[in-house]
């Protein structure tokens, strides 16, 4: 068996400030080539945190990494400042939620496609030019031509999703993280750019991590998904095992949550509270405090890593009864 | 003026049969400038009856936040007016102050609509004292709110909007809304904001508030299931056009304009063995400046013939049920080839 694209080892985040914050603690994740695998959580469980740092975007100064990050081979946590720039874009490329900040104002769309050909591959401008005109023509943006003469405040919002897709391919990385590339968009053009994402995908044999926060669009997107809560993956699977089959009282919660199928008037199975701070690592279950199943353990210990497969991981002592029933 | 202990209630005066809100060709330009205009809102006809929840549906630009800033009258109309239960809004009989009295406004951006030097229970209890409540008078019931939120005013009361999270902080501003005894609740995006685990909460205390208070909701969104789950009927919006409107399950089982059932066909699958294949719709929705004569979906409708670009539909009952759609397909006669004939719809 050849090694996976991405293996992350119990990484933990932790970022030093007037506050401490435990952001990613223990996050242990493996993707194959050519697979696209989505994580599905909500605002600071750490899901754009763990995909930073597989590209080493978190400010170095005043943040803890632990655990191990492997790309392709790469220790992605030991390269020096000459290999992360290689790394960058041509192993491993992102593209983010809001292209109007992720694109540069001030440069046509083509100037800042060409400009990264130019870095990874040393060609001539023009040969750089050529390229990122058929870049644009690969993510079907009309009129490619003009385009790549046009500044970013020129195109409309999927537009401009589209260019950032063009930038992030350039240098044809092996890994595509995407987060939340289309909550930003109406949902006529987000459908546009999911069917997009996953063509580009398949056709360049590319892995992606896309982190979402929509259970839908993660579906429609991903072959595995890894739910987060509170800096831990609670349960991983197939998409069709967490949605026919999810383990973890949470994964439950966010599927009742989505809506998809309620009936009007009766009552959502709403999950109570807040996600908790993260102020210190977690020294037991940190959903405990809002799940209905929770007992003495979970607020005693972490709960127990249960593996109910290949491939299939639910942090939680519900799934400990499941596996001995099977 | 002698300060009243409560606000006292608003009666009923139509009785059922009247709608709470009539939306009479309201519209809303903002010129740009050079001759540009924005045609945010043009020409939009609606009813809310009351005791029900009106869903409005729409891409960005659509019009859907301006409508609701028009009924609200934070923005004035520049043509249409707005009846409500039977009187006209703003005047002889039913003032403004009075008005906004009775209808009252949820937003998206939590944060930013509450004041952040006052602590919540003055934030809640400021809009009475306004309309002539004495202050402790209205404290008390501000605390009363906050309980019906779910907000323990012991513990929340004396905080202020940066102690609080998002899902807390819209809680309190629904507080606020309620705190003036309306009729009429607008939640603009109000959930939006809010993670997933948390609008569901929220989503739960809309639907008890409205029981309890007998109120009537405008609730727009761009969140379809969520629409679905909420609203009694639904208003589809396009360029500044309602395109649709009826009731909710009629609409999301069998939507008659090509635009709705666009809108409805891009929505995520939730069945991995069942993928979206195609996208219902190409390219961005377009600009508001200038949009298409006749109907304005006919570049990007896939049933688009030579009537669409000249003729603008109206809105028209279609169907068996209340369902009004604004499509040539639908009207007998239009033109249009896929039209029902003349003599079956007589």
């Amino acid at each position: 068996m050849t090694a996976p694209l991405v293996r992350m080892e119990n990484v933990t985040v932790r970022f030093r400030g007037a506050q401490v914050v435990h952001a990613v603690n223990g996050v242990s994740l493996t993707l194959e080539a050519g697979q696209v695998l989505g994580i599905l959580g909500e605002s600071g469980s750490g899901k754009s945190v763990t995909l930073k740092t597989l590209l080493r975007l978190l400010p170095e100064s005043r943040t803890d990494i632990g655990g191990a990050v492997e790309v392709d081979g790469r220790d992605v946590l030991a390269l020096n400042p000459q290999e992360l720039a290689d790394y960058r874009g041509a192993v491993t490329s992102m593209i983010f939620q809001d292209p109007a900040l992720a694109l540069d104002p001030v440069y046509t769309v083509g100037e800042q496609i060409a400009e990264a050909i130019v870095r990874h591959e040393k060609v001539s401008q023009k040969v750089a030019m050529a390229r990122a005109l058929e870049l644009l023509e690969l993510v079907r943006i009309p009129s490619p031509a003009r385009r790549l003469k046009a500044y970013p405040h020129e195109m409309s919002g999927g537009m401009r999703q589209r260019a950032m897709i063009a930038l992030a391919l350039a240098a044809r990385p092996k890994l595509l993280l995407a987060d939340e590339p289309t909550t930003a968009l109406d949902a006529t053009v987000q459908i546009q750019i999911l069917l997009l994402l996953r063509q580009l995908q398949r056709d360049m044999g590319m892995g992606m991590l896309f982190v979402t926060h929509d259970i839908g669009v993660a579906v429609e997107v991903s072959d595995r998904l890894a739910v987060m809560y509170a800096g831990q993956i609670v349960e991983t699977g197939t998409v069709r095992e967490l949605l026919r089959d999810p383990q973890h009282p949470y994964t439950r919660g966010l599927l009742a949550a989505n809506l998809h199928g309620a009936k009007k008037g009766e009552r959502l199975e709403a999950i109570p509270g807040a996600p908790p701070a993260l102020n210190s690592a977690p020294d037991s279950c940190s959903f405990a405090p809002r799940c209905k199943h929770a007992q003495e353990r979970c607020r005693a210990t972490l709960p127990p890593v249960v593996e109910l497969g290949e491939g299939r991981v639910v942090r939680c002592i519900l799934a400990e009864s499941a596996l001995a029933a099977a | 003026m002698a300060q009243e202990a409560q606000l006292p209630t608003t009666p009923d005066r139509g009785g059922a049969g009247t709608p709470l809100l009539q939306a009479k060709t309201l519209t809303k330009h903002f010129p740009l400038g050079g001759g540009a205009v924005v045609r945010a809102v043009d020409g939009v006809d609606f009813a809310v009856l009351k005791g029900e929840t009106l869903g409005v549906v729409g891409e960005s630009g659509c019009g859907k936040s301006t409508t609701a800033r028009v009924v609200m009258q934070l923005i004035p109309q520049d043509k249409g007016e707005m009846l409500f239960d039977g009187e006209i809004v703003g005047g002889r009989s039913l003032t403004l102050k009075e008005y906004r009295r009775q209808a009252q406004m949820v937003f998206q951006d939590s944060y930013a609509s509450l004041n952040p030097r006052l602590t919540i229970e003055d934030s809640v209890a400021f809009g009475p004292t306004v309309h002539g409540v004495s202050k402790p008078a209205a404290i008390l019931k501000a605390r009363e709110l906050l309980t019906k939120v779910g907000l323990d005013p012991a513990r929340f009361a004396a905080r202020y909007p940066h102690e609080l999270s998002g899902g807390q902080r819209q809680r309190v501003n629904i507080a606020r809304a309620l705190a003036l005894g309306p009729r009429l609740v607008i939640l603009d995006e109000a959930v939006s904001a809010l993670d997933k685990s948390v609008e569901a909460q929220v989503l739960n205390l809309l639907a008890d508030l409205r029981e309890e208070f007998g109120l009537t909701y405008i609730f727009i969104s761009h969140d379809l299931n969520v629409v679905r789950f909420i609203s009694d009927r639904v208003m589809v919006m396009y360029l500044g056009e309602v395109v649709e409107i009826g009731p909710v399950d009629e609409l999301y089982d069998d939507p008659r304009h090509p635009y709705t059932r666009a809108l409805l066909s891009a929505m995520p699958s939730m069945d991995p063995d069942n993928r979206t294949m195609e996208a219902p719709l190409a390219g961005d929705p377009p600009n508001p400046i200038n949009p298409p004569d006749g109907c304005r979906f006919h570049p990007r409708c896939p049933h688009a013939q030579t009537v669409c670009a000249k003729v603008k539909p109206v809105l028209a009952r279609t169907g068996e049920g209340a369902r009004e759609a604004a499509c040539h397909m639908e009207v007998a006669g239009s033109g249009h080839s896929r039209a029902p004939k003349l003599e079956e719809a007589a």
